[in-house]
């Protein structure tokens, strides 16, 4: 098991109260680490300390500027 | 074309005959129900049909309008929809066997504003499980198969949305979108199929996929058809804080603008999950071709990073859906197909702040869309799914499995599910039929709260063409 797999192996047991065999940890473990390279990427080129998560709800209530 | 089966006719002209006396509710409602017997078994597009019901809804319709009260332009006409509509004492299943005899303890606003409608409730349709599946695939009510060919699937997940209408079984049904879940049905099946923007129609009693990128809407035949359901179910509504007060246009009469001197932009993106086949990209230029023809200015369309935003999407709809699913996954995981359940599993590991990060990286992305893709052009025109429609087999995670297949489901919604984290509005539209018959459909996508513009170029190309009209056989 290699050091990302430990870990999603303790947040399954530890954290979520989950259980999943070794070959599906690594699996979760590979999607994950995939997912939040990306976001974390996307959000490096992106945001500040005032964004708000809200803001995209305003802004579709609200409706577009023209 | 005209048929004495008014099963045949579309929305728009039923509910006017209707109108006018020369239709009454019940003749339309037996119509469908004729169909419904024919194609039912062909399709399994109902999982619940509610014959008796539905006629006395039709004749409560009929004697309404003989005593000079008409509900609207849909009163009398027959729908059904995707069985994740809450009626309140009504079951309600999600296509899931965790709902099976569950019943809705309220009635969603969009069947509240239908049944004001005057609208005819014909049942409920097949879906994917838990509106998670982009094939049609359901393992516990049996899979939906196309109308035009029952070895092929129907897209997902409103499957039995997409197929009951294409094949003529009702005029018009809600599905619902979370990453495609309307439009690639539509598309798959030759029918129209509206993403509006989110907030554009009330999720209240909709049962959810993912709060953040759910969003209702309807498939019909047409695209005035469509127009004329979405006008009765958007607007403002309490109980879905998320909803806009922005006033709803009347999108019906917006339709004839012609699309002369508009600018549309055009995108055939070869650099998605899946590669974009050569038919598929054929018809789509075509459609382009087509509104070139009718005076519309056609340039090439610059794409956001779809990638960026495909996997946020995945981000917040695996953490909500792990967190909406926790109770169920901890005690019956068995209960639900492998591919739903695992589809969800990476929720309980994705840390808060990626998933908090995502839904902060929204309104940056839809400020980037608009300077960029939208930036001096109307609409932005592109496929709804990027390779001809595979068959059941082909496409069965549940019993086959392997890479290939699981990255032919994934190409699925490469092109589709980035405009739910965009939020903007996206209309498909048939546009073709591939070597195998089957349908093919073009998406075009616009700014926040711009359906009328979408809804206007895309009945210009329905005026111009008649793919809409073939109903397969």
């Amino acid at each position: 098991m290699d050091d990302k797999t430990r870990t999603a192996a303790g947040i399954a047991a530890h954290l979520q109260g989950m259980k999943y065999d070794d070959k599906r940890l690594a699996e979760l473990a590979a999607e994950v680490e995939m997912l939040n390279d990306s976001v974390r990427e996307a959000a490096a080129q992106r945001l500040t300390f005032d964004d708000d998560p809200a803001a995209f709800a305003g802004l579709m209530a609200r409706g577009p500027r023209k | 074309m005209r048929n004495d089966d008014p099963a045949l006719d579309d929305l728009s002209a039923v509910a006017d005959a209707i109108a006018a006396g020369r239709l009454t509710s019940v003749e339309a409602t037996e119509a469908c129900l004729a169909r419904i017997e024919i194609w039912q078994p062909r399709t399994n597009a109902f999982l619940r049909l509610h014959r008796d019901k539905a006629l006395a809804q039709a004749r409560a319709m009929d004697a309404e309008l003989k005593a000079g009260k008409r509900r609207g332009p849909l009163h009398g006409v027959p729908m059904a929809h995707k069985d994740m509509y809450y009626r309140k004492g009504e079951l309600s299943t999600g296509g899931s066997t965790l709902r099976r005899d569950w019943r809705a303890p309220v009635t969603a606003t969009a069947l509240q504003k239908l049944d004001a409608a005057g609208v005819v409730e014909l049942g409920f349709l097949n879906m994917a499980e838990f509106a998670a599946g982009p094939t049609g695939h359901n393992v516990h009510y049996g899979h939906c198969r196309n109308p035009w060919d029952a070895t092929r699937v129907t897209g997902g997940s409103s499957s039995g949305s997409g197929a009951s209408v294409a094949a003529r079984m009702v005029y018009g049904a809600l599905g619902s979108d979370t990453g495609g879940s309307i439009r690639l049905p539509a598309s798959a099946c030759g029918v129209v199929g509206m993403k509006a923007t989110y907030g554009r129609v009330s999720r209240a009693g909709a049962l959810a996929r993912s709060w953040s990128l759910d969003h209702v809407g309807p498939l019909t035949r047409t695209v005035r058809d469509n127009a004329r359901v979405l006008a009765a179910i958007a607007g403002p509504d309490p109980a879905d804080s998320t909803t806009s007060e922005k006033p709803v246009p009347d999108y019906e009469a917006l339709l004839e603008g012609g699309v002369a001197g508009l600018r549309i932009g055009l995108a055939l993106p070869n650099d998605g999950p899946a590669p974009l086949d050569a038919q598929v990209g054929g018809a789509v230029q075509a459609a382009a071709d087509v509104l070139g023809r009718l005076g519309a200015k056609i340039t090439p369309a610059t794409l956001p990073d779809f990638t960026a935003l495909y996997r946020a999407a995945e981000v917040m709809v695996k953490c909500e859906a792990a967190s909406m699913h926790r109770p169920w996954m901890e005690k019956t995981p068995e209960l639900y197909a492998n591919q739903v359940r695992t589809r969800m599993e990476a929720g309980f590991f994705i840390p808060a702040t990626q998933y908090i990060d995502a839904l902060r990286l929204r309104a940056h992305f839809v400020a980037e869309f608009l300077a960029t893709a939208m930036e001096g052009v109307d609409t932005v025109l592109l496929p709804a799914i990027p390779f001809p429609i595979p068959t059941i087999e082909e496409t069965d995670t549940e019993n086959k499995g392997g890479p290939a297949v699981l990255k032919m489901v994934a190409g699925f919604t490469g092109l589709t599910r980035p405009f739910n984290t965009l939020g903007v509005p996206a209309l498909s539209v048939p546009c073709g039929f591939d070597s195998n018959g089957a349908p093919i459909g073009l998406q075009l996508v616009g700014r926040p709260f711009d359906e009328a513009m979408l809804y206007r170029i895309g009945h210009a190309f329905q005026g111009a063409t008649d793919h809409h009209k073939r109903a397969p056989i």
